[in-house]
Formats: C-alpha cells, sequence, structure tokens
C-alpha cells in the first residue's frame, strides 16, 4: 500500500464520519479490506524472506535486516489500521482492554530484546576482529610458525568466544584473566589475552529465553466472531513481533538463552501464517541441532566463521614448516572464506545494528500512541 | 632500498664502504628525536648493510652467518623471559629496554632478511621463519605485558570529587508521590549555588602518567611490527573492563526497560538521581579522561583511537542510554517532573561534551542517540508538567479537611512549584510551545519574553495558572464544610498559605506584585467574611435596640446575657477544634475578633451596670482570655470548665 492509498481511505474515512450512524457499515466494510490487505502484505512479505536469494541465506546479516523491514512496514501499517481515524472508547472497551495492553507489554519486552541484541551484535564484532588478525597472519607468504601460532591465538581466542556459555559471560572472563595472570605456564593452548566476554547490559537476571517465553505465554489466536475483525490484525502483530524477536535472538548472542522456546503455536490455517510458520520451523530445527554446542547463535556468517576457523585450527595444530601443499591450499580456501566473511560484516554490521536501533525507537513510538489513545478514552467525558 | 640491493659488492675492497656505511647508519641510530619514519629507515639500512656485510665476509658461500649469530642471540634474550615468571615491566627498567631493543633487533633482522628475496636462499629461508616465529612469540609476550600493566595500573576514583553538589539537591525533597498527600516535604536545603565549575572537564590519569611512556613503548613495537590489530584488542578488552568497573562504582543498577517501568517512585527517583549523576562523571570525568588516554597512546597510528575509544565505552554509553529511554516511556506522573527536568538539563548540559568526544562519523550513532533522547526527556517533562496540572486541579476530596487548615493539596503543590525558578530557562524553553494549545491560558499569556525572572515569561504564566486551578480546586473543597465560617477560615488559611510560600521563595519574581495585592486581599476578604458569619449574630445580642434609653430592662438583659453565653460556648465549643496552623495569622484574627467582640460586651456590660452580677455567666476577660483558644485545632468547652466567674 503506497502513501497516495493511505490517504485516500483516510479521508474517505473522515468524510464519512460525518454522518456517521447511516454508514457505520460501510466502515466496517472499509475495515475488513484493510484487515484483508494488511495480512496480504504480512504474506507477500515473509513469503519473500523464505525464498531467500544466494546473497542472503536466512538468518544472514542481510537477511536479518529484511526480516526487521519487514516488522517496520507491517507495524507502520497495522498501526495505520488500528489508530488512524478511530474512535478511542472502540479500543478501551473489551476485548481491547485486554488485547491492547497485553500488545504494550510485549512490546516492551521486545524492547529489551532489542537491547540485548544490540549488545551481541558487539560480540560477533569482536569475533570478526580477531577473525582479522587470523586472516592477517595466514595471509602471508610463505607461512611459518610465527605466522601459524599467531593465527591460531587469536582463533583460540575466537573460538572461546563463539563458545562462550551465554549464561555468564563475566565469571567466565574473570577466571579466564586471572588464569592468564597467573603466567604462561603451558603457554601452547591458553587463551589469548584479547579474550573479552560479552558483558552484559541487562539486568543481572534477566534471560533472553524467558523474555521470549513469556511473549508466547497467553498468545491466543482470535476465534469466532473476533477472528475477522480487529483483534486479528493486533494477534498477527503480536506474532510477528515474537517471531522476528525470537529469529534475532537464535542469531546472535544473547544474555541467557537456555531454554528459548522453540515454537510458538500459530494455527496453520491462517492463510498470512504460512511463510512464518515455514520460517519458524526451518530456524526451530536450526537451533534444536545447534542448542548444546556453542553459543554463538545461527547468524549465517557466525556458523560459517566458526567452520573455517575450527578447519584453520586443526590446519594449525598440525602445521609443521614448510607444511603440505595441499593443506596450504585448503588453508588458504579457508582463509579466503574468513576473509569474505569479515568484508561482510565489516559491511553489515552496523547497519544491523541501526535497524535495531530503528526498531527499538519504533516500538517505543508506537506504544506511546496506544498510550495516549488509551489516556484519551479513559478521560471523563466533559 | 633497491639500489641498495642490486649494489651487492662483489670486490673485498667494498666492504670498507659498506662497514663506514653500517657505522654512519649506527651513529644516526643514536639519535634521539628521530621521527619514526626516519628512524625505521636507518634501522633497514642498518639491516642491510648486516646482511650484506655477512654476505661479502663469507663470500656470499656460507653466508648469513652473522645474522644467524645475531639471531642466537637475541633469541636468547627473547626466550629467558618465556620461561621466566615475572613480568618484565615489573622487573625495572633495564629489562623492558634491553627487551624492546632485542624486539627491535628482531624487526630489524626480518626486515633485512626480507628485503633479500631476491636471492632465493634456503639459509635466508630457515632464519627468516625462526625470526618471524620469535617475533611473534614477543609480541604475544608483549601483549601479556601490556594487559598485565593496564590492570595493574587501573587507577580508582572516589567520583564524587568530581561533582558538583549541584546533583544532590533536593535529594530529600519529594519522595512520596502526588497521592499521598501528607505532610509538609523535608526542608529543602540544598540550592544551586555550586554551578560555577559545571562546565570545567575533569580528566584525570586513568593510568598513571609515568606508566604511559611505557604502554606508548610497546603499541610502537607491535604497530611496527604489524600486530597492530592484537594491540587495540587488548587495550580495548582491558579499558573496557576498566569502564565496566568505574561505572559500577557510580552504582547504576542494570535495570531492564520493564524494571524501570515497574519500578515504584521512590526506588525510582534515587536510580533517575543515579542516572543523572553518572551522567555527568561518565561524560566529564572518564571518558574525556579515557578519550586522552586512548589519544595519548594511540594518536599516531591512524584512526586506531578513535575506533578504539568507541569500542570502549560504547557498552557503558548504551547502559546510560536505554536507562534514559526507559525512564522517558514511562508514565507521566506529576512526581517524576522534577527528577525529569534533573534528567533534561543534565544531558542537556553534556550535549555539547557528547558531540565533541564522538564527533568523527563512527560516533554519529551516539550522537544521533543522545539528541533523540534529549528530546524524548523533553517531551517527557511536557507532559508530566500537564499531568502535575490536571493533578492539580482534578484532586478531588470526599470529606472536608478536618479543622479548616492548610490542606495537603496546597502544601503539596506550593512546595512543589517552588523549585521551578530554579528550572526557570529550562521550562521556559520547553513550555514556550504549549501556549498554542493551552487555549484557556491566552488571554494571560500575553507575555513579553526578555526578562526570563519575570512575571511574563512562559513559567511565570503557567504558575499563575497552577495556582489559580489550585484556587478553583480549594473552592470546590471548601463546599464541603457546612458551615460557611469555616469555609472562609479554611480558604483563609490555604490562600495565606499560598501568599506566604510565593512570598519567601523565588516565587514572588514571578508572581509578581499584583498577584500578591489580590491574594492578599483575597485572603483579608475571607477572614472578613469569616467574623461576619460567626460573630455578627453574636453581637448583635449586645446591640443596644433603643439608643435612646439608657439601659435595658432586667429580663431583656438577662436574657441577652443567657443568650449572648450560650452562643459564646456554642462557638468556642466549635472554633477551638478549628485550625489556624500559622501563629501570626491566627493572632491577627484573636485580636481582630477580640477587639470587635470584647468591645461590644464591655460596652453591653457597661450600659447596664445595675443589673445582677449572677446574669453574667462570662466576665469580659473571660471572653477575651476564651477567645485565645480559638482555632487551636483542640476541641474544649465552657460547659463543663469551672466557672470563672469572680466570687
Amino acid at each position: 500500500m503506497n502513501a497516495n492509498e493511505y490517504q485516500g481511505s483516510f479521508l474517505g474515512r473522515i468524510s464519512i464520519r460525518r454522518n456517521q450512524v447511516v454508514v457505520m457499515d460501510a466502515i466496517h466494510e472499509q475495515e475488513l479490506e484493510d484487515i484483508e490487505l494488511f495480512q496480504k502484505h504480512v504474506s507477500d512479505r515473509f513469503s519473500e524472506l523464505s525464498s531467500p536469494s544466494d546473497d542472503d541465506a536466512v538468518l544472514s546479516i542481510s537477511w536479518l535486516c529484511k526480516l526487521l523491514d519487514v516488522f517496520l512496514c507491517c507495524e507502520a501499517e497495522f498501526e495505520a489500521i488500528l489508530l488512524m481515524d478511530r474512535d478511542p472508547y472502540q479500543l478501551s472497551k473489551p476485548p481491547f482492554d485486554r488485547l491492547i495492553p497485553e500488545l504494550l507489554d510485549r512490546a516492551v519486552k521486545a524492547l529489551d530484546i532489542c537491547n540485548a541484541v544490540t549488545n551481541g551484535v558487539e560480540s560477533v564484532r569482536h569475533c570478526q576482529k580477531l577473525a582479522e588478525i587470523a586472516i592477517s597472519a595466514l595471509d602471508q607468504k610463505p607461512i611459518g610458525d610465527g605466522e601459524v601460532k599467531r593465527a591460531k591465538r587469536a582463533l583460540s581466542t575466537l573460538m572461546a568466544a563463539i563458545n562462550l556459555d551465554d549464561k555468564d559471560g563475566t565469571n567466565a572472563k574473570s577466571t579466564e584473566r586471572s588464569w592468564s595472570f597467573g603466567r604462561r605456564s603451558g603457554n601452547k593452548d591458553r587463551v589469548a589475552g584479547q579474550f573479552r566476554s560479552l558483558s552484559w547490559q541487562v539486568a543481572k537476571n534477566w534471560s533472553a529465553a524467558k523474555q521470549i517465553q513469556s511473549t508466547i505465554y497467553n498468545l491466543v489466536a482470535p476465534r469466532g466472531a473476533e477472528a475477522s475483525g480487529l483483534p486479528s490484525p493486533i494477534y498477527t502483530m503480536n506474532v510477528i513481533m515474537i517471531f522476528v524477536m525470537w529469529a534475532l535472538v537464535a542469531a546472535i548472542p544473547c544474555q541467557e538463552r537456555t531454554g528459548l522456546p522453540t515454537h510458538f503455536p500459530v494455527p496453520k490455517q491462517l492463510n498470512w501464517a504460512h511463510s512464518l510458520i515455514g520460517l519458524q520451523e526451518k530456524i526451530a530445527d536450526e537451533w534444536k541441532k545447534k542448542e548444546k554446542k556453542g553459543m554463538a547463535g545461527l547468524l549465517d556468517e557466525m556458523q560459517r566463521m566458526e567452520k573455517s576457523a575450527q578447519s584453520l585450527i586443526d590446519f594449525t595444530d598440525s602445521f609443521q614448516f614448510p607444511g603440505d601443499a595441499e593443506k596450504l591450499q585448503e588453508a588458504a580456501g579457508h582463509v579466503a572464506e574468513l576473509t569474505e566473511i569479515c568484508r561482510i560484516m565489516e559491511q553489515g554490521l552496523t547497519p544491523l545494528q541501526m535497524h535495531i536501533r530503528e526498531v527499538f525507537h519504533r516500538i517505543v513510538r508506537s506504544r506511546t500512541e496506544f498510550l495516549d489513545v488509551l489516556e484519551k478514552a479513559s478521560l471523563p467525558v466533559i | 632500498m633497491d639500489e641498495c640491493q642490486s649494489a651487492i659488492p662483489t670486490v673485498d675492497g667494498e666492504l670498507h664502504v659498506v662497514a663506514a656505511a653500517h657505522h654512519i647508519v649506527k651513529a644516526l641510530g643514536t639519535t634521539k628525536n628521530l621521527s619514526d619514519d626516519l628512524r625505521k629507515i636507518l634501522i633497514n639500512l642498518d639491516a642491510h648493510l648486516s646482511t650484506m656485510t655477512s654476505n661479502i665476509d663469507s663470500k656470499g658461500g656460507k653466508g648469513f652467518f652473522g645474522v644467524e649469530e645475531q639471531l642466537k642471540r637475541v633469541e636468547r634474550k627473547i626466550m629467558i623471559w618465556e620461561a621466566e615468571q615475572m613480568m618484565i615491566w615489573d622487573s625495572g627498567p633495564k629489562d623492558t629496554s634491553d627487551y624492546l631493543e632485542a624486539v627491535d633487533e628482531v624487526q630489524t633482522l626480518i626486515d633485512g632478511l626480507q628485503s633479500l628475496s631476491v636471492y632465493e636462499n634456503r639459509k635466508r629461508k630457515e632464519l627468516l621463519r625462526r625470526a618471524s616465529s620469535l617475533l611473534q612469540m614477543a609480541m604475544s609476550r608483549l601483549e601479556d605485558e601490556l594487559i598485565h600493566m593496564l590492570a595493574k595500573h587501573r587507577q580508582q576514583f572516589e567520583p564524587s570529587k568530581y561533582v558538583s553538589c549541584r546533583s544532590t539537591r533536593w535529594n530529600v525533597v519529594y519522595n512520596e508521590s502526588f497521592d499521598s498527600l501528607e505532610d509538609e516535604p523535608a526542608k529543602e536545603t540544598s540550592s544551586r549555588n555550586c554551578t560555577s565549575n559545571e562546565s570545567s572537564e575533569y580528566i584525570v590519569d586513568l593510568v598513571p602518567a609515568h606508566v604511559i611512556p611505557d604502554i606508548k613503548s610497546i603499541a610502537k613495537v607491535m604497530f611496527t611490527s604489524d600486530y597492530g590489530q592484537e594491540f587495540c584488542e587488548a587495550f580495548i578488552g582491558e579499558r573496557k573492563e576498566a569502564l565496566e568497573q568505574y561505572f559500577a562504582v557510580l552504582k547504576m543498577g542494570k535495570l531492564s526497560i520493564g524494571d524501570v517501568l515497574q519500578m515504584e517512585w521512590t526506588s525510582l527517583s534515587s536510580e533517575m538521581n543515579k542516572w543523572t549523576r553518572s551522567m555527568k562523571i561518565m561524560f566529564r570525568v572518564y571518558l574525556a579522561s579515557e578519550k586522552r588516554l586512548c589519544d595519548q597512546i594511540l594518536g599516531e597510528f591512524g584512526s586506531c583511537n578513535l575506533f578504539c575509544f568507541l569500542e570502549i565505552s560504547k557498552a557503558t554509553l548504551l547502559c546510560l542510554l536505554n536507562f534514559g529511554e526507559a525512564v522517558a516511556m514511562g508514565p507521566h506522573q506529576p512526581e517524576k517532573l522534577l527528577r525529569l527536568l534533573d534528567m533534561y538539563e543534565t544531558l542537556s548540559d553534556l550535549v555539547p561534551d557528547i558531540d565533541a568526544l564522538f564527533s568523527e562519523e563512527a560516533g554519529s550513532f551516539v550522537r544521533t542517540e543522545f539528541h533523540g533522547l534529549l528530546e524524548r526527556l523533553a517531551d517527557s517533562v511536557k507532559a508530566s508538567f500537564n499531568t502535575f496540572r490536571v493533578s492539580v486541579s482534578s484532586n478531588k476530596s470526599v470529606y472536608p479537611f478536618p479543622g479548616g487548615g492548610v490542606h495537603p493539596l496546597s502544601k503539596y503543590v506550593m512546595n512543589y512549584i517552588r523549585m521551578f525558578p530554579e528550572y526557570c530557562n529550562t521550562l521556559n524553553l520547553l513550555l514556550e510551545d504549549r501556549h498554542s494549545d493551552a487555549a484557556n491560558l491566552v488571554t494571560e499569556l500575553q507575555c513579553g519574553r526578555n526578562a526570563s525572572l519575570s512575571t511574563s515569561c512562559p513559567m511565570a504564566c503557567h504558575l499563575r495558572s497552577i495556582t489559580s486551578s489550585l484556587e478553583s480546586n480549594l473552592h470546590k473543597k471548601s463546599k464541603l464544610y457546612k458551615d460557611e465560617a469555616l469555609q472562609h477560615i479554611f480558604l483563609m488559611n490555604n490562600i495565606h498559605y499560598m501568599v506566604q510560600k510565593v512570598k519567601d521563595s523565588e516565587l514572588r519574581h514571578f508572581f509578581g506584585d499584583e498577584w500578591m495585592r489580590k491574594h492578599n486581599a483575597k485572603f483579608q476578604q475571607h477572614e472578613m467574611n469569616y467574623e461576619r458569619s460567626t460573630w455578627s449574630s453574636v453581637i448583635s445580642l449586645l446591640k443596644d435596640d433603643n439608643p435612646g434609653s439608657s439601659s435595658l430592662s432586667k429580663s431583656t438583659f438577662k436574657e441577652r446575657c443567657k443568650a449572648f453565653g450560650i452562643a459564646f460556648e456554642e462557638v468556642y465549643k466549635t472554633q477551638t477544634s478549628w485550625c489556624i496552623p500559622n501563629p501570626q495569622l491566627r493572632e491577627d484574627l484573636q485580636i481582630s475578633t477580640s477587639l470587635k467582640v470584647v468591645h461590644a460586651y464591655r460596652t453591653f456590660l457597661g450600659r447596664n451596670p445595675a443589673h445582677d452580677e449572677k446574669c453574667v455567666k462570662h466576665t469580659v476577660e473571660d471572653v477575651e482570655k476564651s477567645l485565645l483558644d480559638l482555632f487551636e485545632g483542640s476541641p474544649r468547652s465552657l460547659r463543663n470548665s469551672p466557672r470563672r466567674v469572680k466570687p
């Protein structure tokens, strides 16, 4: 729906309002049309997301940016349907007196997730820096022991950062540190000094998994008469918000993800939800596979980085000068892959962070707008 | 360089030339104050010459003998430390300079060997391999030394030294919410009298000055050897942790937005206070100092200093930012207003610092976010101000306030707005654009806006509008009293209280003389109305119906005396329980009442001297004395008290 169309229907509705009693039905019809269109757009957008091109695999940085764009578009449309030219009293009556506060409650939870994830992107960036060190060591020709050791040091730190238990990032660090002060015994496997943990932003006992769980809690699809009215886009928006936050948590390192739900119930018969459900199942499968292993998350680039880094660690472990030609070539391949990933990260992480922040601000703004409407509704008629 | 390489001497005699050149280079190398580039060139040259010498020396055959010897020597120097538990920089300047020299030497050897790559030679390759392995070892060691050094010299500070007392103002005031209109709040003691050094920065040594050259020497050698990335990562990791430690000292809890929104007012208020304080300390002290530290250490290596500074500060900044956002999106309770104003003013003061600290492109995110937060805090201030006004006019009572004293709402509002002049400039700025949508104020808002301390600035207009809301609310509340006289006492008390509060504070500049005159007249009017409604009927009992005759008949006198006694006792019983908290006001009213009543009574008794004293239940003195018991807020009765008639 473009801006003109919006304006058309908006102005149309204002003029309709003037003799509203007569044309209540017309408004209702218009509303149903808007809802249908909204859900069609949701469906289209998610089906586009679920058939990504090679450049942006599901849960890659660019895919996440697209996902966040989808969120922003859907949110704008949703807000227009619910708030534009709306009689505030309607939203203060059942079932909206329950549905809207619930939506706003989820919105607040989403904000904390945005913050946790923003912080998580920082740790991805740290991994990128470590990978770049390994690259600059292994890009040398010929590769000697010095380069190999240098790369290994960076890669071990990288792997430690990837495998860091996201439950107690800080604790892991402090023991790590005192250990490195213990000084240079068993130099070989010592994790390098640049080891940096994720210092969590959010409150100490805050858990991304629990946060997601609580947003899913009591999410029920509207039934009966509600299924065709305004409760239905509210439900849709809830599902989109939960899905987006859930995908971010699954993809990006985040405070305490153990027990992240892998399923939230969305009735399959809902047409707009097909692609979303498909994506959800796909990501959930992936999560189940990875959950027990490292906690870097499902971010496509991180997974590729982990793989290459692991192969390169194996390479450095078995390296003996001058090195087997075949292995050297293989390693060069991994280095090229790492270089490519780092390039993508260098270009993509800042925009991703900006996107997350934009979503954050949008949620804040939209919440304020809903609260304003509710406040108007609660004021006594004078 | 190429010339050097192509000119590998083949004649023995040339050996001398090389040797001479070598001497010159060495001599030049000892000169202090060489630029880095120049020093590097000399070092390279030195290496070339050594290699040449050894090449010539061995006639290109066994070759590299000298280089190998040199490598073995530095290898020993570097390897010694690998087995050593002690940190190099802990063991003295001699060791450190030896070590750095050794590392320099390795680097020089590597450069020399690399520059000879045209001559394929297995020995050269092997030596190069050994040298770069040695270099890696040394770099890894230096990285550890760096981390150790940074951690060891992490300075601790007492942050309170660095903030002015302004941030602690109103610490004790207004922690109660609007709903708990109870007692008068604690007396506000602090004020903004210490703002003089607000804008100066307090840059401190986050790392002692004497350590900086050591860190720089590590930076230099690591960057020269192309290990700059490792240096940055280690440096960032360590400084980030230090900054978080400083942040932790400020005791700002790490709170989720959900937490902040659910927080009860007292805790939130204290968190808001901590934020205000933390913001100042973080930006003015820690971040400003951190920036300097980054510049000092990394200034010479491209834009590393900017990158590192941003990485170090990001997490802490986000923490501060998100608390601000959480507060700004919270409900607009009126009690939040002052704290919000503190937050707004703090941030608005800091915005230039933030812009300066993060002036580069990479820092644009930080700048945008804080500018955005400032706007949202401004919106929140405006919304809270509005809620405050609405609460003032809509505060409802079901029961009359006992005794007709000063209503808690008056106390709350007057004590609250007494603090607004502190925020005059900010409020004027933020409230100005409210003119348009506060339609009912428009008539009053024909404001000139040149002087801030004037009765016509936006804040003054809003203040008067708030007190007039308060007045009309008080009028509503006064109607809850059945007794008309008590209505007047209540209004008199409350308006008098308002006038006093205005007179005794900065508010007087904003309310102006005219307001004062008008309101003085108002409470005096209520005073008079009280006297009329209570006493005119009582005094009328004592009035002489026929001014012509000299005295009343005995029966009439008796009757009047009795009626007066009953009426007076009734008034006494009721009005001793009423309350005029201000002693001056109470005394004034007692005196003026006394003047009228006692005078009338004395005249009455004086005109009828002949009658039986038994009729006179209360003497003039009794009446005069009893009047002093009125408005003390403790009900008494004259009937039960022993008769005060003279024997």
